[in-house]
């Protein structure tokens, strides 16, 4: 019965648990010790996903749904942990990473994405269904307006950022003129808070110094 | 290369890559989620991912790994702060569809000055000159709430025929204007400053007398704990004694090849030749 919680949380409003396991910490386990560990995690998230379901079913609140994303983190950490083990180990041995390669390439519309390679038992040359399935090109001339327009796109959205960023300055220097500036200029690095300072909308009703 | 990090009503064109591999990093960083104070997290002490989660109630979505649906979703950008924790039900309501709230102009902060169980006087209000203890901070409103002071009476429960229970509630103040640190030396209130001691730990010292206003205990106070000595360790909890024992020792070896000789599992077969691409 390890694909339900203890009965005594059964009817519990929330379940304490401890944090996830950080990777200074999984960093001095030894290999047979994070695969034990790895699966100690799994079945709590199998428990974990069964019992919400459950509560669904039941229409009942799930108690503390965060053990889940503790899990979770515990289970990318872990990973990320024997990764770096392999890693280490292939650069020694082969001098590549030895983790799954690849690049950045235009799609079919022409924008660039991340390609994961896969492994093939046919070279690139003679995988025809390969070269077909992956649009890994695109035709310029018929791209080039979309791409303009997207990237009209993305200037206006940046750019209406910038305004909404600066017309906020302004209020909060209207608000609070005695504000730290530094933190300020932190907070809105594109803001040019010099200049902003001076205009009639950064002046609050007040008798300025 | 993404519209993904506005999260508004529009949607990203590159989700028409949807039958194709992504970049998970891109769609890690999130503009809404900067919300939330440093303070407030370390008293939820919760993950962060649940936070967000919690935080981001999509008001609408496409559902997700089919090829069909384009990855949409329509999710509040800008989150109301007020009273309540960002993971709480009522943080939802108040941000549900439908609920508008005026806009709020928070002042920047560099370095945050007061924390809980700090003595602090009150600098405006019926209860002016006063000091008290703050018992509460909202960091993403910079307001702190001061025991039993600076406090509004409300009526609860009023019907027809009922006139109502009367009690007080504490109202929030400001951090950088309406509330000042008083100097426990003398009792008197101060402005700080932050320094660093022999030690290279960086401490709050009273402007006025040059003193060291030590931050209280009750700052490290989470949901879960008073104080890290008395944390109670729950059944499924890892005691520090198995937490802290070492057992790594480096070898050559990838983690596979290790689990392969402890478990006595033997592989001799020679792999034929592959090609990545």
């Amino acid at each position: 019965m390890q694909f339900f919680d203890e009965k005594d949380n059964w009817e519990r409003d929330e379940v304490r648990v401890g944090r996830a396991w950080r990777i200074p910490e999984l960093r001095i386990k030894s290999n047979d010790d994070l695969h034990k560990l790895w699966f100690v995690l799994l079945k709590e998230r199998n428990m974990l996903m069964t019992m919400e379901h459950e509560y669904k079913q039941k229409f009942e609140p799930f108690p503390s749904p965060e053990r889940l994303d503790k899990v979770n983190e515990s289970m990318v950490n872990l990973e990320e942990v024997v990764r770096e083990r392999n890693r280490a180990y292939f650069e020694l041995e082969t001098g590549e990473t030895g983790e799954r390669p690849g690049r950045l390439t235009p799609n079919a519309l022409g924008m660039n994405y991340w390609y994961k390679a896969s492994e093939h038992v046919v070279p690139p040359h003679a995988n025809g269904t390969w070269w077909r399935q992956k649009h890994l090109w695109y035709d310029r001339k018929e791209c080039a307006q979309f791409l303009t327009y997207y990237r009209e796109k993305l200037f206006l959205a940046k750019r209406k950022q910038r305004i909404r960023d600066r017309n906020h300055v302004l209020g909060l220097l209207r608000r609070f003129p005695d504000m730290d500036m530094e933190a300020l200029k932190e907070q809105y690095p594109t803001v040019d808070i010099e200049r902003v300072k001076r205009w009639k909308k950064a002046t609050g009703h007040f008798v300025p110094k | 290369m993404s519209l993904v990090k506005f999260r508004s009503r529009y949607f990203s064109l590159d989700d028409i890559l949807s039958s194709q591999e992504r970049v998970p990093c891109l769609f890690n960083t999130n503009v809404s989620f900067l919300g939330v104070g440093e303070l407030t997290k370390k008293y939820a002490n919760l993950p962060e991912s649940y936070i967000k989660r919690m935080m981001d109630q999509a008001e609408w979505k496409t559902p997700r790994g089919f090829p069909q649906y384009l990855r949409r979703e329509i999710v509040r950008k800008n989150k109301y702060f007020g009273l309540n924790r960002p993971w709480t039900g009522a943080f939802q309501m108040e941000n549900a569809r439908g609920r508008y709230h005026p806009k709020v102009f928070v002042e920047p902060i560099k370095d945050w000055t007061i924390f809980k169980g700090d003595r602090v006087e009150i600098l405006v209000g019926d209860d002016k000159g006063k000091q008290g203890i703050v018992s509460r901070l909202i960091q993403e409103r910079n307001w702190v709430f001061v025991e039993g002071l600076n406090c509004k009476l409300k009526v609860m429960g009023k019907t027809k025929t009922f006139p109502g229970t009367v009690f007080r509630a504490e109202q929030p103040l400001l951090v950088t204007t309406e509330v000042a640190l008083v100097d426990p030396s003398d009792l008197q209130s101060t402005k700080i400053e932050w320094r660093y001691n022999e030690e290279g730990e960086k401490v709050r010292v009273s402007a006025r007398t040059g003193r060291i206003i030590p931050v209280p205990q009750q700052a490290d106070e989470t949901y879960d704990y008073k104080s890290k000595a008395t944390y109670r360790e729950s059944t499924k909890d890892t005691n520090e004694k198995e937490l802290t024992k070492i057992t790594f020792s480096p070898k050559i070896k990838t983690f596979e090849m290790d689990i392969m000789d402890s478990m006595g599992i033997k592989e001799e077969r020679i792999p034929c030749k592959t090609y990545w691409y």
